[in-house]
């Protein structure tokens, strides 16, 4: 394939993973093209490419669809960065992301980073009505990692779509967004010394009124820099580039980091 | 109009005369059909069909004459046991080698030759449930001339009436073998009046759809999503869809939440295995004014209640098509999996977020023919731009890759497949309707470029390709590329077969002919009273790797409001169950509606539906379809995709030899696919 090399090659990988309907298209969109529209639910996965600066980042927004969950691994393979997304007003989503996503997240990069996000923002504010005590949700837990979808679900809740009803409540405090953080730090074996710390990586946003979102995004392009410089080195070298190295660990610093 | 009803009455018997050699001449007609609806969209009812039907007219006529009108004429009781009709004396159609039209060649084929005044007249009709013809009883003016052979006169009035005369019949079921008990009748009645509580749409076949909440497509996907399952307005839709687990869960419900749905669906399972249970299959359910159809494949039930009139026939085919859709998006064997290991499995798991491409999928099966005659309808286009725009998407190929398809519109531009698929098989009609609406469903998606599985039912039910969906056009997204391959992994190869097809299309300023592009008006064909039209040719044995397609104009005045263009499609659904009823199949048929007159043909070589203004004559008429015949031949380049264009995924395509391709796409992993 002498052709492939033509193709505006992507410096650098960020995945968006999470539920589905927790927002993950609609943060892009609001990144992407500034307005918050309307979406649909994603099949497979779409696939972006922002230019930053001198760089191609190719960002990939998944299904958060079971159906496609066989897919996750792929759409991660080599992956700098993992923006893992919940949505604030729903506790299940974020119980998902450890027992769904997390594991798809194994073929990427070993210095990726992970940035945990809760969308929504808007439906929590001080606009909320009433945040009444909310310990509910709790129950919704159980079955562990289910990583077959079909089969290894003994006890299969009731489908997200109908869990995800909007209360006004924010029923996932940081404090959970953060523990997960140092739980997923601990899943991949990291030391949470030398990693970036978790109010630098636990965001809020809201895709509807843009609250956060540009933060979100370009702190992280900004931590993914040191990828792009070594792939484009990489590059240099051979000709032949992929996106799955897994060479050099540990390069990673906290430049540029706002 | 009276006069012109004599007109065609005198006409019809004098074709009668024709009729024996052209009968002999069509005898083939039923196998051509092979590609259309029956074949592929209901491959199991073909058979079993004919039987049910039998059931029907026997068993109930009897106990219930004012509703027999459901179950048309009992097949002693025929007019006129002469076999055959009339032929239409179209001259030196070119496309149409024999001229003529006629009775099928099933014994049930009835002939009134003689119109008896006054007297009922049993009109030729299928399955049809609660349609036009048959008795006509009352304060029918029209009723001496609607004495037609084939070419049978109908107006709304009429049914309108018998539409009346329904209302209050029993509902009956249909079970595949003829029902010894009677109880099915009670459980059918619980169901039915359950699921068609809502009060009798007076619709004539002529005007349906007036008042009726339409599946228009601007209705937003889902927002029915949230409906009151229990208001009036719930049972007022004009066809509800739903798919249930063999184990009663609900799956999909087109109208409201399917939980809560649960308890009527768990009904509707019930009575399924009740039947089942005495080693029948219950096939449908006919009461006042709805027709419920149930239909299984494999662990789901699906079952569609319908006030479409429609036959049972054409509903079953949409079920399929709601069947395959699922099949799509989870492949046939991983559902048989699924429910093999766990029956009470809630699939909706796996479904969710697809419902908004299940309700596209309806919405569009109501508004769009193709789905009817199981044709895809692509862009008319200058062939030597089709051709170029072929050209391109045959360089731009990577190991592995099998279809390229080139979308503008939600309209076919151009397929171009790999060679050693295209010898075995071809890409079907209803495979393709899956991926369009998919990517209708998807196209909040514009700027990116997706990359999703996707399995093609009738390609291969169990295994998935993997489609690279991306516009070629943003921000307008109108032109649409979409590329299939066999590798999950071939993202970026893939996407860069489009970046080479767009610089190839920009050095051709192919974007913007393809802009210029249109679907065209009827007035182009130049006959004053033809309004509208659908053609589907069929497979001639050279080219029978074709896709299967039609060609209709675009519907202008007066089809321009939604609830017109549903009528004439209702007019198109009815013409079409007449023609492929499986009692009584008919070969043409001339149809005056209130507001149009309609002409339907179905010969070996291809299948016409025709619209013309109400005043039309029967002469008028077959003159103009000699000229739209004429026109379509002189236009069938630019029509249809002519001979797609094959491409081998070797890399080196120009100067190997056609084995070593072959050899190659099997190494490319295509052949382990299957
Ligand atoms: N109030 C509010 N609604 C949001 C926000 N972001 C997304 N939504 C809504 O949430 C729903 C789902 O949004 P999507 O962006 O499609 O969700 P997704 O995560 O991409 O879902 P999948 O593609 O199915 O995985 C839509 O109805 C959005 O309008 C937000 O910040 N605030
Ligand atoms: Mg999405």
């Amino acid at each position: 394939m002498p052709e492939f090399s033509k193709m505006r090659k992507p410096d650098v990988k960020i995945v968006i993973l999470g539920d589905m309907n927790v927002g993950k298209t609609s943060l892009l969109h609001r990144y992407t093209e500034r307005k918050f529209k309307d979406t649909v639910s994603t099949v497979g996965g779409a696939f972006f490419l922002k230019q930053w600066g001198p760089y191609n980042i190719s960002i990939w927004d998944t299904a958060g669809r079971e159906q496609f969950h066989g897919l996750g691994s792929m759409y991660c393979r080599g992956a700098a960065a993992v923006i893992l997304t919940y949505d604030l007003t729903n506790w299940h989503s974020l119980a998902e992301l450890e027992e769904r996503f997390l594991s798809l997240t194994d073929t990427a990069n070993h210095d990726c980073i992970y940035a945990i996000v809760g969308n929504k923002a808007d439906l929590t504010g001080n606009q909320a009505q009433q945040v009444a005590g909310q310990d509910g949700p709790t129950e919704d837990q159980g079955e562990g990692g289910g990583v077959n979808p079909p089969s290894a679900c003994p006890t299969p809740p009731a489908s997200p779509v109908l869990l995800s009803r909007v209360t006004l409540n924010k029923q996932v405090s940081r404090e959970d967004a953060v523990s997960l953080y140092g739980r997923i730090l601990r899943y991949k074996g990291m030391d949470e010394s030398n990693c970036l710390p978790a109010d630098k990586m636990c965001f809020e946003t809201s895709a509807k009124t843009g609250y956060n979102v540009d933060a979100l995004f370009e702190t992280l392009f900004d931590m993914v820099l040191p990828s792009i410089l070594r792939n484009r080195t990489e590059r240099e070298q051979s000709p032949t580039v992929d996106l799955e190295d897994h060479k050099e660990t540990g390069k990673r610093t906290r430049a540029r980091c706002c | 109009m009276e006069i012109d009803d004599n007109k065609d009455n005198g006409e019809t018997e004098e074709i009668i005369s024709d009729l024996v050699s052209v009968d002999c001449n069509l005898s083939t007609g039923p196998g051509s059909l092979g590609p259309s609806l029956s074949n592929h969209l209901a491959p199991d009812p073909a058979g079993p069909l004919v039987n049910t039907t039998n059931v029907m007219l026997k068993a109930p006529t009897n106990s219930n004459p004012p509703s027999d009108t459901m179950a048309a004429p009992v097949p002693g009781a025929e007019a006129a046991p002469v076999p055959g009709a009339e032929a239409a004396p179209v001259p030196g159609a070119e496309a149409a080698p024999v001229p003529g039209a006629e009775a099928a060649p099933v014994p049930g084929a009835e002939a009134a030759p003689v119109p008896v005044p006054g007297a009922p007249v049993p009109v030729p009709r299928g399955p049809l449930f609660g349609a036009v013809g048959a008795t006509v009883p009352g304060p029918e003016t029209q009723g001496p001339q609607t004495a037609p052979v084939q070419m049978e006169k109908e107006t709304d009035e009429s049914s309108k009436t018998e539409c009346q005369t329904n209302i209050g019949g029993q509902p009956e079921i249909i079970p595949e073998e003829p029902p010894g008990e009677n109880e099915q009748d009670d459980s059918g009645e619980f169901v039915v009046t359950m699921l068609a509580r809502g009060k009798l749409q007076e619709q004539g076949v002529g005007v349906t759809g007036g008042s009726s909440p339409l599946s228009a497509p601007s209705e937003g996907p889902s927002s029915h999503r949230d409906e009151d399952v229990t208001a009036e307005s719930w049972r007022q839709h004009r066809k509800h869809v739903f798919v249930l687990s063999e184990a009663g869960k609900p799956i999909y419900s087109r109208y409201g939440s399917e939980e809560a749905l649960s308890s009527t669906m768990g009904v509707m399972m019930a009575l399924v295995s009740f039947v089942q249970s005495s080693d029948n299959t219950i096939r449908s359910v006919y009461s006042d004014g709805r027709t419920v159809v149930f239909m299984q494949k494999g662990p789901l039930v699906l079952v569609s209640v319908s006030s479409s009139r429609q036959s049972e026939q054409q509903l079953r085919g949409e079920l399929l098509y709601v069947y395959y859709q699922i099949i799509s998006m989870l492949t046939q064997a991983s559902i048989a999996r699924i429910f093999k290991n766990k029956k009470n499995y809630d699939l909706r798991r796996l479904l969710a977020g697809s419902e908004k491409i299940l309700d596209g999928l309806l919405n569009l099966v109501d508004s769009d023919p193709s789905f009817l005659l199981a044709a895809v309808h692509c862009l008319p286009l200058a062939s030597s731009l089709r051709d170029s725009l072929s050209q391109i998407l045959q360089k731009a190929i990577t190991p592995n890759l099998v279809f390229s398809i080139l979308i503008a519109n939600n309209q076919l531009l151009t397929i171009v497949q790999e060679k050693t698929v295209i010898e075995d098989t071809r890409l079907e009609p209803a495979d393709v309707h899956l991926l369009l609406n998919l990517i209708g469903a998807s196209s909040a998606f514009q700027a990116g470029e997706i990359w999703t599985p996707i399995c093609l039912p009738l390609f291969n039910p169990d295994c998935y390709f993997y489609a690279y969906i991306s516009y070629l056009d943003p921000p307008e997204c109108t032109v649409c590329l979409l590329l299939l391959s066999t590798d999950k992994e071939a993202f970026y190869a893939v996407a860069d077969c489009k970046r080479r097809i767009e610089e190839a299309m920009l050095a051709q300023s192919s974007l913007s002919l393809i802009a210029k592009a249109r679907c065209y008006s009827v007035s182009q064909v130049g006959v004053s009273d033809l309004r509208h039209f659908m053609y589907k040719p069929f497979d001639i044995p050279d080219h029978h790797k074709q896709l299967t397609q039609f060609t209709s104009p675009e519907m202008e005045a007066p089809y321009s409001t939604d609830e017109e263009r549903m009528r004439l499609l209702d007019l198109y659904r009815y013409m079409h169950s007449r023609i492929h009823s499986t009692s009584r199949p008919l070969k043409l048929i001339y149809h005056v509606a209130e507001k149009e007159t309609m002409l339907a043909w179905i010969t070996s070589k291809f299948e016409l539906y025709t619209c013309f203004s109400p005043l039309v004559t029967k002469a008028c008429a077959i003159n103009a379809i000699t000229k739209l015949l004429r026109w379509i031949k002189k236009e069938e380049d630019r029509l249809f995709i002519r001979y797609p264009p094959k491409y081998s995924t070797t890399p080196n395509p120009s100067k190997s030899s056609r084995k070593s391709d072959q050899q190659d796409s099997i190494d490319n992993g295509f052949m382990s696919l299957l």
